[in-house]
């Protein structure tokens, strides 16, 4: 069975005959492509933009740390007060001995340490007194100008086994007042200091 | 026959004009500044305006140009800092001043504002430095233009007139600002993220026992019934995004300056965590603070580069 003679190949001739019939002058021209951003001339290498060289940085990029050591300096010039409570000092005081704080204005304030909250020019202190049967704690700036000064009155006999001694609050292991023993040192410690006074005028 | 339109001469003036989109301006550079000048002719186009001063000697309370006179803007530009923490300063008598450290790093002015070409004056500041291979080339080349290297953050300061402007180039150090001086700080503040309605808007949750289902933190009712409007008002204070915007301190001292650490000291708070970007000016809430004549910074100059 011959299959039927496909007329596709005519057709071809047909487009091709529309195509020839049109005029030259009237060819199709696509229009010029339009080029939104372009440099002048493409083909020559980019301007080379200058860059400048950056200022000096600052001279430390931790000025915290800077100016808290400025202000201790300033507030603590002798470095005393540091070297109460510092962790490399044998002689320092410790969470548990008892402290007798005096203030420029005001009453002093004596306690046992319960906490030493070390944050640079912020570091403070706690202390835990009893005053007329009733608890009392107290927070102190140990660089605060107010302070006149901080003295050890008794050391804790073994060192406690806390960094922060809060178990203190419970009855079972709350010391309890300091007033005695804190009159006691402070006896004690005027009269050295005029016994000193009294051999100084006599020598 | 229809007429015939010629596109000849349209695409031969795109072909040499290569951007179309450049409109044929008038040779007047002075209609472009579109805001705040009624001393400029046909600066609203034809249309009347309706305060007009332009045939009064004085300047008319009504018109733009008297509102821009009384408008609240400092004198001098402003400086950006990184938030680098808080610590304090203890007075003789004992008190004791909670302050914010904020540090300069690399601060210049990087280009300049003026009312002439752009409608109003500025000087833009940057911070910082950004290595020159994460620049796209345009920044390059406006940091080329005010001759500085490029910064990380950049940011205007809007400034009352031509004497606050200031060289391209000229390094800010801490102290631009007096110690007792007030200021203006800007930043964004911390973000929370998608926050609950109790820590939004301070609601007061429900109780957290005695048969509570499910409902200690939440919302609880958004409004009335029929009788509110039978629906939720708009504005209704709900769960959502909170923080990470910009947040304004107005007339904050400066406690202290440091200039060899290039720090500033500021009274209590700064919005946004440390290491965020600060902007300090000059508050507008008080009259401008007595600088001394050495560091004055000059005006012309300026003016006459841009």
């Amino acid at each position: 069975m011959a299959s039927k003679p496909s007329l596709w190949p005519l057709t071809t001739l047909l487009h091709r005959r529309t195509v020839s019939t049109l005029s030259t002058a009237t060819t199709y021209t696509p229009p010029p492509r339009i080029h939104f951003a372009t440099r002048p001339n493409p083909t020559l290498p980019r301007r080379r933009i200058k860059v400048y060289p950056p200022p000096p940085g600052p001279l430390t990029t931790d000025p915290i740390s800077a100016l808290t050591t400025a202000q201790i300096k300033a507030l603590d010039p002798s470095g005393s007060r540091a070297e109460l409570f510092s962790r490399q000092n044998p002689q320092a005081i410790r969470p548990g001995d008892i402290v007798y704080v005096r203030r420029k204005n005001g009453e002093p304030f004596s306690g046992v340490l319960l906490n030493i909250r070390r944050r640079g020019i912020d570091t403070s202190i706690l202390l835990r007194d009893h005053l007329t049967k009733l608890g009392v704690e107290m927070w102190l700036k140990v660089y605060s100008p107010i302070i006149d000064s901080i003295n050890l009155v008794q050391r804790k006999e073994k060192m406690a086994r806390r960094a922060k001694l809060y178990y203190m609050r419970k009855p079972a292991h709350d010391f309890g007042p300091v007033r005695g023993i804190v009159s006691d040192w402070v006896r004690k410690s005027y009269a050295a200091k005029k016994g000193s006074a009294d051999k100084a005028s006599q020598s | 026959m229809p007429p015939r339109i010629s596109l000849a001469h349209y695409l031969r003036h795109l072909w040499r004009n290569p951007c179309p989109f450049q409109p044929t301006q008038p040779p007047d550079l002075a209609n472009r500044c579109r805001s705040f000048t009624t001393t400029v002719p046909n600066a609203f186009g034809n249309r009347p305006k309706r305060i007009s001063s332009s045939g009064s000697p004085e300047l008319l309370e009504g018109s733009k140009a008297a509102a821009l006179e009384r408008k609240r803007l400092a004198t001098r530009p402003g400086v950006l800092a990184i938030k680098k923490g808080m610590t304090a300063i203890y007075r003789p008598n004992g008190r004791r001043i909670s302050c914010t450290v904020l540090q300069l790093e690399r601060v210049q002015v990087t280009a300049v504002k003026t009312r002439q070409k752009h409608g109003y004056w500025a000087v833009q500041v940057g911070s910082g430095w950004r290595n020159s291979q994460n620049v796209t080339r345009p920044m390059l080349g406006h940091f080329e233009a005010g001759g500085v290297a490029p910064k990380e953050h950049l940011r205007e300061f809007r400034v009352k007139d031509e004497n606050g402007l200031m060289e391209p180039g000229t390094t800010f150090s801490a102290d631009f600002f007096i110690e007792g001086q007030y200021v203006d700080v800007r930043a964004n503040c911390k973000g929370h993220g998608f926050a609950g309605g109790m820590k939004r808007h301070g609601f007061a949750g429900q109780p957290a026992s005695h048969g509570n289902s499910l409902s200690h933190r939440i919302m609880g009712s958004a409004g009335q019934s029929q009788g509110g409007g039978s629906r939720v008002l708009p504005g209704k204070r709900m769960p959502g995004r909170m923080g990470g915007h910009r947040v304004t301190r107005p007339h904050v001292q400066v406690m202290k300056i440091d200039k060899e650490l290039g720090t500033i000291l500021l009274f209590g708070p700064v919005p946004g965590p440390k290491g965020c970007t600060v902007a300090i000016q000059d508050t507008i809430l008080g009259p401008p603070p007595a600088i001394p004549e050495a560091t004055a910074a000059p005006g012309e100059s300026a003016v006459a580069a841009a």
